[in-house]
């Protein structure tokens, strides 16, 4: 089930937790499919661009319904775009100059009482709004290496406030919603970070991954005091994705996109398998309903393509 | 008549011998300590310090900080008490300057210790031998401290500390946040503000006072301010007097591709300025050059600023002192932010493209240097310095009316946050003086096992001393000592009595909590200043006061 829209990579991929609408951003833009993948919208077209306008991530509000509820962002090179219409039409949001290239965006899971999204850039550092996307501002306050890749924000994070941010030497993390950040003690050699996954438990478990661009996957079982190698001799190469089960660690699923290769555990880390069909270049991945056998399976290709997959045993 | 023969009685050189030293000296003792006394816990009675001196334009000062009621003291009647008095001031202020708090219970503490002390040696202890027991004593207490110190993190425990802290909510609330953000080293400034509210702004990226060479330069006329941005940035505390010395840079950057420099520099001439405003306005390379003076005042400050800005931003500064020359500029000197912005004052850098691991590196080799120095203006600059690096720096806000309570305000707000910083490094401790008491029944153990009365003794003086803060808590804030502390004991350690709700309570659950350098710097001036005092038979009085009194 896949539609090709044009010879660009797909960066990241969003879904409604019904599946029943789609996004990727791509080198070439926003796009939507409400048909499963057969056709895309091009969510930029009331923008009427002179050129494409490449779009690196994109997130949707959590109580995103397509029709009430239908906020969502994108980051593109300068800024995050901001809907309120699921992409009909747009506010830019500006960030400081000179213009950041977006690298990743984060949601907090209680944004509709909090206001808190942030866009990781690959230059400045980490910018937050605390009001729905309206304002942002820079803080870096101990984000002592402002080229950040990833960030990945705690389930309870209402409670906690926690998130991490992947950057070029390391990992650090915030304990406020982003306001400051202090680092995460993470071996040498083992940066730069390009992904990270958190338990769904995390606010008791501590259980942190970490996908490292030469040295594999790692993980944490204390909030990232310390940490440990997983998949040695399986996971190898630049690791971009980290999906865990939603039922973790009592479903101890996890799986991992290594430069274009897909990795499955279905014993937290200790065994790893292949994903034999799945299709070649892969650039993302996204399970909107967890990694259970037949769960399906978004992946995003380098060739633009997205294509739905039924993870198997 | 009167006056004059006091004065000659002060003159008058003498040595003074027991039993009226250590008699004398408690009494000048007991008058600083009452001063101070007063103003320990939540409830803190003012001491009014009279500096009118006749005129009538001069307001009194309200004070409730012991070290500064201390400090006001400048003498006290009849000259043997004058020592005493003058040795505690001494003893409150370095408590004062070295932690910002603690005064009040190192003052009580101090007095507990010496006064007790004397009625031992009165009935004819060995005061040499007391010394030693109340300084292992001294050391137990400081042991016991540290295994009962907590770490203090996250804002909601930060908050609670500083409202402890200041007795006032909403700068506890600034303060918790603002530590939150900007961490133990961090960079806090604070200014009197315009309104009766308390605010705070952050800044982002690191500034230095160093502003513009010239005010040809601004380029933002409303902001009053130059800003270059994807910049590279040459960096020296050289002077720049002749504008062929700046082509190599200048030519480095054309040939990287860069168009915009900042130039900072110990001095640059106007030769040179001229140059650059010629270069940018009819120059055929176009290169928008902005000139900065150097950061800091002696050549010492310089270096500093421009190593640390070297780390921050990457490349090399160029150091008069290495023998570098800025004719032998490379491109691989300079450095490169994504912003670099001055104003007639300040010039900051947001952004700055060095290693990270250097810069984390750099930060590392200064916070150890910060743990081994002991020079306050050191440590001061250091913190600064680390404070600068981590990002950005928060401006906090006091509000008032009045001069004086504007005054007040940022003096008080400078000691919660100085204490604040420690608690963050050192951790906190059950308040109230919960901690103290705590404390006792090593002590009592140790008692019970001393063989030598002297290390009786001293168990039982600094047993006695620990209650003593308590006490004066509660009786400053109005209740019966004896009945609160018996229930305390019998509540068990980490429980103290909370004075606002009149409650036995456990101290730390209920944000109660005191700064572990704090109480321990207190309890070490306190208690190691009434071992000394008590060892001291005899005082000589000089022909002539010290030059503070007679002025």
């Amino acid at each position: 089930m896949s539609e090709t829209m044009s010879n660009e990579l797909v960066y990241a991929l969003a879904t409604t937790r019904d599946m029943t609408t789609w996004f990727a951003a791509r080198g070439s833009g926003l796009y939507r499919s409400q048909d499963d993948g057969e056709s895309w919208d091009d969510l930029y077209e009331s923008l009427d661009l002179a050129e494409p306008l490449p779009t690196t991530s994109v997130v949707l509000s959590p109580d995103y319904d397509g029709k009430e509820h239908a906020r969502l962002f994108a980051g593109v090179p300068g800024g995050v775009l901001r809907s309120v219409d699921g992409g009909e039409s747009w506010f830019a949001s500006n960030l400081d100059s000179p213009p950041p290239a977006v690298s990743a965006l984060a949601i907090s899971p209680n944004f509709v009482d909090d206001g808190v999204v942030l866009a990781a850039t690959t230059e400045d550092g980490i910018f937050r709004s605390a009001n729905h996307g309206g304002h942002w501002a820079r803080w870096n306050f101990g984000l002592l290496d402002l080229t950040v890749f990833c960030m990945a924000i705690s389930p309870g994070f209402s409670e906690d406030e926690t998130l991490y941010a992947g950057v070029e030497s390391g990992i650090f993390r915030s304990t406020n919603g982003g306001r400051a950040w202090r680092e995460v003690d993470l071996p040498v050699g083992y940066e730069p970070v390009l992904s990270i996954g958190l338990s769904p438990g995390f606010p008791q478990d501590g259980i942190v991954f970490a996908g490292t661009e030469s040295q594999g996957l790692l993980v944490s079982a204390d909030y990232g005091v310390g940490w440990a190698q997983l998949g040695q001799g399986a996971v190898e190469g630049a690791v971009n994705a980290i999906l865990v089960s939603p039922d973790f660690p009592g479903r101890p699923d996890l799986l991992v996109l290594a430069d274009d290769v897909l990795w499955l555990s279905r014993d937290g880390g200790l065994q790893w398998t292949r994903v034999e069909d799945a299709p070649q270049g892969i650039s993302t991945i996204l399970a909107p309903k967890g990694l259970a056998v037949q769960s399906p399976l978004l992946v995003g290709l380098l060739s633009g393509d997205v294509v739905l997959l039924k993870l198997n045993a | 008549m009167t006056k004059r023969s006091s004065r000659q009685k002060w003159q008058r050189p003498g040595v003074v011998f027991q039993p009226e030293v250590h008699l004398k000296m408690l009494e000048g003792i007991d008058q600083i300590v009452g001063a101070v006394r007063p103003t320990l816990g939540p409830f803190p009675r003012v001491v009014l310090y009279d500096r009118t001196m006749g005129d009538a334009g001069r307001v009194p000062e309200f004070l409730d900080d012991g070290g500064t009621i201390a400090r006001r003291v400048i003498q006290i009647r009849g000259r043997d008490a004058d020592v005493g008095a003058m040795l505690a001031r001494n003893l409150l202020w370095s408590v004062r300057e070295e932690v910002g708090d603690g005064t009040a219970t190192a003052a009580v503490l101090f007095r507990s210790v010496y006064a007790e002390g004397l009625r031992y040696l009165t009935a004819g202890g060995n005061a040499m031998r007391l010394r030693h027991y109340l300084e292992l004593g001294m050391r137990e207490i400081l042991t016991e401290l540290d295994g009962m110190a907590g770490k203090v993190a996250g804002e909601r425990q930060l908050r609670a500390l500083a409202t402890a802290l200041s007795n006032h909510a909403e700068l506890g609330r600034l303060l918790g946040e603002v530590f939150d953000v900007i961490g133990e080293y961090g960079r806090l400034e604070i200014r009197k503000g315009r309104t009766r509210a308390y605010e705070r702004e952050y800044v982002e990226g690191m500034y230095w006072r160093g502003g513009l060479v010239s005010r040809i330069f601004i380029t933002d006329i409303e902001r009053q301010r130059a800003e270059l941005q994807n910049a590279a940035i040459l960096m020296t505390d050289l002077d720049i007097e002749d504008p062929r010395d700046l082509v190599p840079a200048l030519s480095a950057c054309v040939q990287a591709g860069l168009e915009n420099v900042a130039v900072i520099a110990r001095k640059i001439s106007d030769a040179v300025i001229g140059m650059l405003m010629l270069n940018r306005e009819k120059g055929k390379v176009k290169l928008n050059v902005v000139a900065m003076k150097t950061p800091g005042n002696t050549s010492t400050d310089q270096r500093a600023a421009l190593t640390d800005m070297a780390v921050l931003v990457g490349g090399r500064a160029l150091l008069r002192d290495a023998g570098d020359r800025l004719r032998d500029v490379r491109a691989t000197d300079l450095g490169r932010a994504r912003r670099v912005w001055a104003d007639t004052l300040n010039m900051g850098i947001v952004a700055g493209q060095g290693d990270p691991r250097q810069l984390r590196q750099h930060i590392a080799r200064l916070r150890h240097a910060y743990g081994t120095v002991t020079d306050k203006g050191d440590r001061a600059q250091l913190q600064e310095r680390i404070g600068k690096l981590m990002g950005g720096s928060a401006t906090l806000y006091v509000g008032g009316i009045t001069e004086t309570e504007l005054d007040y305000a940022k003096e008080q707000t400078q000691r919660v946050a100085d204490a604040m910083r420690g608690a963050m490094r050192e951790g906190v401790l059950p308040g109230g003086g919960a901690a103290l008491l705590a404390c006792r029944p090593k002590l009592a153990r140790r008692m019970a096992e001393a063989e030598e009365p002297e290390e009786r003794a001293a168990c039982r003086i600094l047993m006695g001393a620990l209650e003593a803060p308590v006490r004066a808590l509660l009786e400053n804030a109005g209740y019966e000592p004896g009945e609160a502390l018996s229930e305390v004991e019998a509540a068990g350690p980490g429980y103290g009595f909370d004075v606002v709700r009149g409650e036995i309570t456990e101290m730390a659950s209920a944000g109660l909590q005191d700064v572990t350098t704090v109480v321990k710097t207190a309890v070490r001036h306190a208690i190691g200043g009434a071992a000394m005092a008590l060892t001291t038979d005899v005082i000589i009085h000089r022909a002539s006061p010290p030059d503070a009194v007679t002025t």
